[in-house]
């Protein structure tokens, strides 16, 4: 094929490059300005102040505790959320009764408002009137009623409220690109006596290879800065500080202590963090151009 | 179509959108701009049926009138400020009405007040809102927060209104039982939220009263101080009577526990208590007899009881459009008949801050107002003799010296103060002293500090 | 692939009863809050739990529709998700095929640059976002939310999209042009079937991401007749005196007519299978 028109190309792309930078590159830019000043939210002044903001969130223990749990907590959805959705996919690939009816069932999870998905766990994890806990008790499994949303055992309920969350979308990206994988691929392998686990390892793994590839890195960086979820859990109550994240430490510093300037400089530092894994990440494993 | 052509009708189309929206907002009506934090539906039509008998009388004004989660509002406000586009009238915290009228950021509401009558409103709710000689804030509702108890485990044994705190942690160990011969605690002595905003109230309450203050006059922190040291002994000795888990209770929660006879007393009640057991506890079980209230109790300390009271004031923004127009609107809220629909969404939780409406027939008569009138008359009795204050304010004077508090309460100094000592087994004085050191910073941070 | 006859085979036992636990798993919340919203509110806080209600009310709905503007919140979610879907879908598509089978000057730039806009925590992008809308003079409108949500997905749409058509041989569009078709024409109709997998998974994951946000309507919208559904269920709850039957039933509304349309739209994911252009 020849190369076309540059002109063809750059107009079909425009849209695109146009809405992102007006709508995502500015403020973005704008965070990353602020990070260099000190500004109150609510009150217009600010004042330039260097790099003192960064200075002080290095000293800052809470800053380094929610560096922790926010990486521990992104690690740990993340693996979880792959090794479920892959699998779910595999399962969800074969052919069986209901299958189409099992497939709609379980997106529902990433369908819902993280407002109703968080409020119907909070109810099912309620260590009083819970069903999770009345389950586990009938069941032998434990003596007295977990405390869920206290501080022993926030993390994992939020870990696993955020994996059934959001493992569909690994799910739905995995599926359509098993959906594609010629058959003809599978049969040459069965020919050459490959058993169920080398078939898999040996002819669906490197197929789902490019897809996985991006879906690894957009989960970690979606699960990095997740807010929404991990806030709404607790909405500052009690036990949040032991899921403190960096999203909802850099939400704090701007709307609950009013320290705009202390906020994006938090984002800021996210996304140093962010860039630098994503680098070594492609480093790693990426080839071919495609990517 | 070719390209060039395709090209040329995408960019018209985005530009017709946006001169029809554009357009739009050329509309002839003065717009006002109202935001509450009374979410439920019954006080949202309430609101509503308001508004639209003043849009009657004054067809040239459209109010939109918007109810928003309590905590997102300051994020609202926040963003609201930044794009230099405030709403008319808010609902905010008495300290966040503190904070912004130190920065310049309302406008009086002076003439709302005399249209309802200076002497027609309570003394205590004046202050609230009061800054020098003029209003900065008038309070929709006032809501006191009460200790309910059960009275019918009470009476069985034969507990009364605690005076101390030594009291109350008595009454909260006769009350912690296990009711059905299986080892296992059923009902705890008392439920208290975790939150972070209730903690805060907690501790401004407790510091009252105890005789304490929280910050001196040169804005310099005392949590070092006798009476706070007091405060996390008597809380730390507290947990041992909360069920399980109680940090990661919020405030529904702790009504939850309340109805469903998981826990026997309540620190941290409010008059919307007595809807919610309406609607959950079962039937036999919804009223005084089972569900009542105690006065608090102050602390070795102090000498009297004190509460927090849950009065969020109307805010008038400036340089929001139509202010004037706001004002003719708070006005109109204000008048009996209209002020009564929108008390009665929450009647036990709403007290009224007109004298006219709380003595007024139709009110009185109001079905549940005298189901559950023993708790009103609790409300009414803190609020003559002046002992509720807003959230974190001891003194009445820190309303106008203290506009830091509002960042105190972001910060969670206070809450981390409290888990460490309870859930962490940090010794009051080590928590205390950390949560001086860290407000003494956030204090200087600001430019508040005199010491 | 032929259906197999699952009960013959071990492997179909395993697979059943995979399937099973996968559903159990993800829906058991689900019918909880089904069940709920048929339960008087006293049932609610009964303890120990139970599944069916012994007293099935019908209640907690008509309250919702009584005392809420449910139907305006969802007509409004379904709006606003549907149009930046089809927003999404065109601008993204047509930005993929660009990337993938045109080159220009900074073409690999474009293709990394859009990945570093996700890294910026969007909680932190929402007010210097809500001072551009305002200065646009599109606040409080649902055109302010569709960009915000297009300008989101956009960047994953494109990935995606782009991973499709690159496996998708440029042999094919050569045929189609040779046979006389022009390039658009070789894009509907030579493309898109092959790509419809990826096309159907993007617009999935664009939906629910327009479907689901809070925080953008939280901040963009101020009036209660333009709200979605996640606010107004946010509301619900944070509500002075919360109605547990209410948001449960709400939820559940929420939830049924997207999940019934999910079990008949997954179908669509097989669709370029059937095909077998790929084969070789």
């Amino acid at each position: 094929m020849r190369v076309s028109h540059q002109n063809a190309g750059i107009l079909l792309i425009t849209p695109s490059v146009f809405l992102i930078c007006a709508l995502l590159v500015y403020p973005v830019l704008y965070g990353v300005w602020l990070s260099f000043f000190k500004k109150h939210s609510f009150f217009p002044e600010q004042k330039f102040v260097g790099l003192a903001n960064y200075l002080y969130l290095l000293k800052d223990s809470e800053f380094w505790m929610s560096l922790w749990y926010g990486t521990f907590y992104s690690v740990s959805t993340i693996v979880l959320q792959i090794i479920i959705g892959v699998i779910a996919a595999l399962i969800l690939n074969e052919a069986f009764r209901g299958r189409n009816f099992v497939r709609g069932v379980v997106l529902f999870p990433y369908m819902i408002p993280t407002v109703v998905a968080i409020i119907l766990w909070k109810w099912l994890l309620n260590n009083h009137f819970g069903l999770v806990n009345y389950l586990l008790l009938a069941a032998g499994i434990i003596e007295d009623p977990l405390s869920w949303m206290g501080k022993d055992h926030i993390m994992t309920s939020l870990v696993m409220i955020s994996v059934w969350e959001f493992f569909p979308f690994v799910v739905l990206s995995v599926l359509a690109r098993l959906q594609t994988i010629p058959l003809v691929l599978y049969e040459a392998a069965k020919v050459d006596g490959a058993g169920a686990w080398s078939r898999f390892i040996h002819v669906t793994l490197p197929q789902l290879r490019n897809v996985l590839f991006v879906v690894i890195l957009l989960r970690s960086i979606w699960m990095f800065t997740k807010f929404d979820t991990v806030w709404l859990l607790t909405q500052g109550g009690g036990a949040e500080k032991y899921i403190r994240t960096l999203p909802v430490f850099a939400y704090m510093r701007t709307f609950t202590y009013y320290q705009a300037g202390l906020g994006s400089t938090l984002a800021v530092i996210m996304f140093g963090i962010l860039i630098a894994s994503t680098t070594v990440y492609f480093k790693m494993f990426r080839r071919e151009e495609n990517i | 179509m070719n390209r060039k052509k395709r090209y040329k009708v995408i960019i018209g189309s985005i530009c017709l959108f946006l001169l029809i929206l554009g357009g739009t907002s050329l509309a002839a009506q003065k717009v006002i701009n109202v935001w509450h934090t009374e979410t439920n539906p019954l006080s949202r039509k309430a609101v509503a049926n308001i508004v639209a008998r003043f849009e009657k009388l004054h067809p040239d004004i459209k109010v939109e009138a918007e109810a928003v989660a309590w905590g997102d509002l300051e994020m609202k406000i926040n963003a609201a400020l930044a794009a230099g586009s405030p709403p008319e009238l808010s609902h905010g915290q008495p300290i966040t009405c503190a904070a912004l009228q130190a920065k310049g950021l309302l406008l009086p509401l002076d003439e709302v007040v005399k249209s309802i009558g200076e002497d027609n409103i309570w003394d205590q709710i004046k202050k609230v809102g009061k800054f020098g000689d003029h209003y900065f804030g008038l309070v929709h509702a006032a809501g006191t927060s009460l200790l309910v108890y059960r009275k019918d485990l009470a009476k069985k044994k034969g507990l009364k209104n605690p005076k101390t705190w030594k009291d109350l942690l008595h009454n909260a160990k006769e009350l912690t039982m296990d009711t059905n011969g299986d080892g296992k605690i059923d009902i705890y002595g008392v439920t208290i939220p975790g939150t972070n905003l209730f903690i805060n109230i907690l501790i401004g309450e407790l510091t009252k009263a105890n005789g304490g203050i929280l910050f001196d006059d040169q804005n310099r922190p005392q949590f070092t101080a006798k009476p706070m040291i007091e405060i996390l002994e008597f809380l730390k000795e507290l947990t041992k009577y909360l069920p399980p888990g109680w940090e990661g209770h919020g405030y529904m929660e702790t009504f939850a526990n309340m109805s469903g006879e998981k826990a026997a007393m309540m620190y941290q009640g409010y008059g919307r208590g007595a809807s919610l057991i309406e609607k959950y506890a079962p039937k036999h079980m919804a009223n005084t007899d089972y569900f009542d209230v105690w006065v608090k109790p102050h602390g070795p300390s102090g000498t009297k009881p004190a509460a927090q009271v849950d009065e969020e004031p109307w805010m008038l923004f400036k340089g929001s459009k139509n202010p004037k127009e706001a004002i003719e609107f708070l006005k109109f809220f204000y008048q009996d008949d209209n002020y009564l629909e929108y008390i009665q969404t929450v009647p036990i939780h709403f007290f009224p801050v007109t004298k006219s409406l709380r003595r007024s027939k139709a009110y009185q008569e109001t079905p549940m107002i005298k189901r559950w009138k023993g708790w009103l008359d609790v409300q009414e009795r803190y609020l003559e003799n002046d002992l509720v204050k807003p959230t974190l304010v001891i003194d009445w004077k820190d309303m106008a010296t203290k506009p830091y508090l509002m960042e105190i309460l972001g910060s969670g100094i206070l809450k981390d103060m409290v888990m460490e000592v309870t859930k962490e087994n940090v010794s009051p004085r080590k928590a205390a002293a950390k949560a001086q050191k860290r407000a003494e910073e956030l204090v200087k941070d600001k430019g508040y500090a005199k010491w | 692939m032929k259906p197999r006859n699952a009960f013959l085979s071990l492997r179909g036992q395993a697979i059943y009863w995979c399937a099973a636990i996968l559903l159990i798993f993800t829906a058991f919340p689900f019918f909880w809050m089904v069940s709920t919203s048929f339960k008087s509110l006293r049932e609610i806080f009964v303890y120990p739990p139970y599944f069916l209600p012994k007293d099935f009310t019908l209640a907690n709905f008509a309250r919702l529709f009584e005392q809420t503007r449910f139907l305006i919140y969802f007509k409004n979610s379904m709006f606003v998700s549907t149009l930046t879907v089809v927003f999404t879908m065109a601008i993204a598509t047509a930005g993929a095929y660009s990337l993938t089978r045109f080159r220009f000057y900074g073409r690999e730039k474009i293709a990394s640059l859009i990945l570093f806009t996700y890294m910026f925590a969007p909680i932190m992008i929402i007010i210097p976002f809500y001072v551009l809308i305002k200065k646009i003079g599109i606040a409080n409108t649902h055109l302010a939310l569709i960009m915000a949500y297009t300008a989101f997905c956009l960047p994953f749409s494109l990935w995606l999209l782009r991973t499709f058509f690159q496996s998708i041989p440029l042999v094919l569009e050569e045929a189609a042009l040779v046979d006389g078709a022009t390039r658009f024409r070789a894009i509907i109709h030579v493309i898109l079937p092959l790509a419809l997998p990826g096309i159907i998974a993007t617009a999935i994951f664009t939906f629910i991401l327009a479907w689901n946000d809070y925080i953008f309507v939280r901040i963009l919208i101020t009036s209660d007749k333009l709200k979605t559904l996640s606010v107004g269920i946010a509301d619900l709850y944070n509500a002075t005196v919360i109605d547990w039957g209410m948001i449960m039933s709400g939820g559940m509304l929420i939830t049924i007519p997207v999940l019934v349309f999910f079990i008949f739209i997954q179908r669509y994911l097989i669709a370029g299978w059937g095909t077998g252009a790929v084969k070789g």
